[in-house]
């Protein structure tokens, strides 16, 4: 499939800081794409060379094959972004400053006053297209960020924590609005704090550390490289603890408290049955039986925290 | 992308950000107009009218209209100068200019549109000083040619210094230090007030070193038919001037000066 972004070794530098160190990746054609790091990882940095707000230090980094900076007019028309911070035209009504955004893109003024109440209605504030950004709510302000990102109908679309900040009934209208665009054809590139969003949206995600990406895989492939919790209730307390890691090496622990058996393992839903059956054979009744499997979060947590390690080391190196 | 279609994004994408830029100012009347008025109004009022009658003609013409091109070119290049570095400098303290920066508009059109609104803005002062002062005296335009130029070419180098000033300003203080200690001293000591002719030798030498002087004199030729300098010299040399400052412009947009981390 082709890419909608390519990325080749791609730094950028602050002085003796190293925002980016080498970043290489490729966001599919039409994929939902999430970037999940710390604060500080880069994130905004890796978005910003794309639409030309940041320059790189070293490397390549293409939109849809155009240079974002050889090609930068070609890159830029096929992005809509919704950064982070509120970085809103003030001084005119939201519906101007989307009719202004779309003029940039060379759309025409009348078709961008027929986008610009399209995109309103679409996110829900088309009754206060007279109104300025400062005085609309926080929420409405989230979405009139998408309304402006896709008031040029974008190729790639990029969201910047696109739901921070804002209620839970919000969040999932902006999550089926964007799901809606992602269908459609449109490419998302999404970096988030809520790991449940990505878990839910994405279909593959990279993870940013330190300026570097440490892992591009999709949130089920990385959810299975953690660890499941099977929880059994027996009827009654066993004598001594079942040893399942000596026949299973996908086993990681097994614990005891009274009645309740934890076993955890790698592969949690196909180490199950065999938990059930060795039980079974060894005499004991199961009352229930539950497996809790590991998130994204503690994948994601698991994984920044490895490294921390890696970065404490080289210091101390 | 074709490079018809990226003229034509250009063209469509130059012309929304300039209705912007001038909106901008034109929806702000209090901020923009109304001030130069009542400055002009108490100009006229006490150097004109009350001071005036006490001071001698100048170059054959009383000392009202002598100044009546001076306060021109004062108020069209300092709102011409402030308007560009207002714009340029909010746009970024609030980072909106990123609404152009991130669109495919080119460098030389996002200048073009800075450059040519704020030169409007100077322009409209300049003939809302003209009208103020036709209420003090008879006003008439000795060199329509002359004039029209040399507005043109002095609105448009202003607008061209302040974009400088707006992406090199880090706050406001910045905004208020050029105008006030830069750009009025300039326009004081360029001859708004009084002749040239009538300064010490030294001072007259040293006037000359300020590039308001042949701009207020450009002005004056072209109302009153009479300058103490040549005025297709000064065209030549402001004309010059005004291409290698928004030059100056395309190139730092094109760096990211003050614009891009």
């Amino acid at each position: 499939m082709a890419s909608a972004i390519e990325i080749r070794d791609l730094t950028k530098s602050y002085g003796d800081v190293r925002a980016l160190d080498g970043v290489d990746l490729d966001v599919p054609e039409g994929s939902f794409f999430g970037l999940l790091g710390p604060n500080g990882a880069g994130k905004t940095t890796f978005i910003n060379i794309l639409v030309g707000l940041v320059r790189k230090t070293g490397g390549e980094a293409s939109v849809f094959g155009y240079d974002v900076e050889d090609d930068y007019r070609e890159a830029r028309d096929r992005i809509g972004l919704a950064p982070q911070e509120f970085n809103v035209d003030r001084f005119f009504p939201i519906r101007e400053v989307l009719e202004h955004k779309a003029g940039y893109h060379g759309i025409p003024h009348d078709e961008a006053r027929e986008r610009a109440d399209e995109v309103l209605k679409r996110v829900g504030i088309y009754d206060k297209r007279d109104t300025r950004f400062d005085w609309l709510s926080g929420g409405m302000k989230r979405r009139f960020m998408l309304a402006r990102a896709l008031i040029t109908d974008p190729d790639l679309l990029i969201l910047d924590e696109p739901t921070a900040g804002v209620d839970v009934q919000l969040r999932h209208e902006l999550w089926e609005t964007i799901v809606d665009l992602n269908d459609s054809g449109t490419t998302i590139l999404l970096t988030t704090h809520y790991i449940e969003e990505a878990e839910r949206l994405c279909d593959e995600v990279a993870i940013l550390d330190s300026g570097s990406v440490i892992e591009v895989a999709s949130p089920e492939e990385l959810m299975d490289r953690g660890t499941d919790d099977i929880v059994v209730q027996l009827r009654d307390p066993p004598t001594a603890v079942p040893d399942f890691a000596a026949d299973d090496d996908r086993v990681e622990a097994v614990e005891l408290d009274g009645t309740r058996l934890v076993v955890t393992a790698q592969q949690g839903g196909l180490v199950a049955p065999d938990v059930v059956q060795a039980l079974d054979r060894q005499g004991h009744e199961i009352v229930d039986l539950e497996i809790s499997r590991t998130s994204l979060e503690e994948v994601f947590v698991e994984m920044t925290r490895r490294g921390e390690g890696r970065a404490t080391a080289e210091v101390d190196q | 992308m074709s490079l018809t279609s990226l003229t034509s994004l250009d063209v469509t994408g130059f012309y929304a950000l300039l209705r912007r830029e001038v909106l901008r100012f034109v929806r702000r009347p209090r901020n923009t107009f109304v001030p130069p008025f009542i400055t002009n109004v108490l100009y006229f009022s006490v150097f004109g009218v009350i001071l005036g009658e006490r001071i001698d003609e100048i170059a054959g013409v009383p000392y009202i209209l002598f100044i009546l091109p001076g306060l021109i070119v004062l108020g069209a290049v300092s709102n011409a100068f402030e308007n560009a570095s207002f714009s340029i400098f909010h746009g970024r303290w609030n980072r909106y200019i990123e609404e152009a920066l991130t669109s495919p508009l080119s460098y030389s059109s996002m200048v073009g549109a800075y450059v040519l609104s704020s030169a409007t803005r100077g322009v409209l002062v300049g003939a809302l000083v003209a009208l103020i002062g036709a209420f003090f005296t008879s006003v008439g335009v000795a060199r329509p040619f002359y004039l029209v130029a040399f507005m043109l070419v002095i609105t448009l180098l202003f607008a061209g210094l302040g974009v400088v000033g707006g992406l090199w300003a880090d706050d406001f203080d910045d905004l208020t230090m050029m105008n006030q200690f830069i750009l009025r001293p300039l326009v004081f000591f360029g001859g708004v007030f009084y002749s040239l002719n009538e300064i010490p030798e030294t001072f007259q030498q040293a006037s000359l070193l300020n590039p308001m002087v042949y701009m207020v004199n450009g002005v004056r030729y072209g109302f009153l038919g009479v300058t103490e300098v040549d005025p297709n010299l000064s065209l030549g040399v402001l004309t010059a001037l005004t291409l290698g400052v928004v030059g100056l412009n395309v190139v730092l947009f094109r760096r990211g000066y003050g614009l891009t981390d």
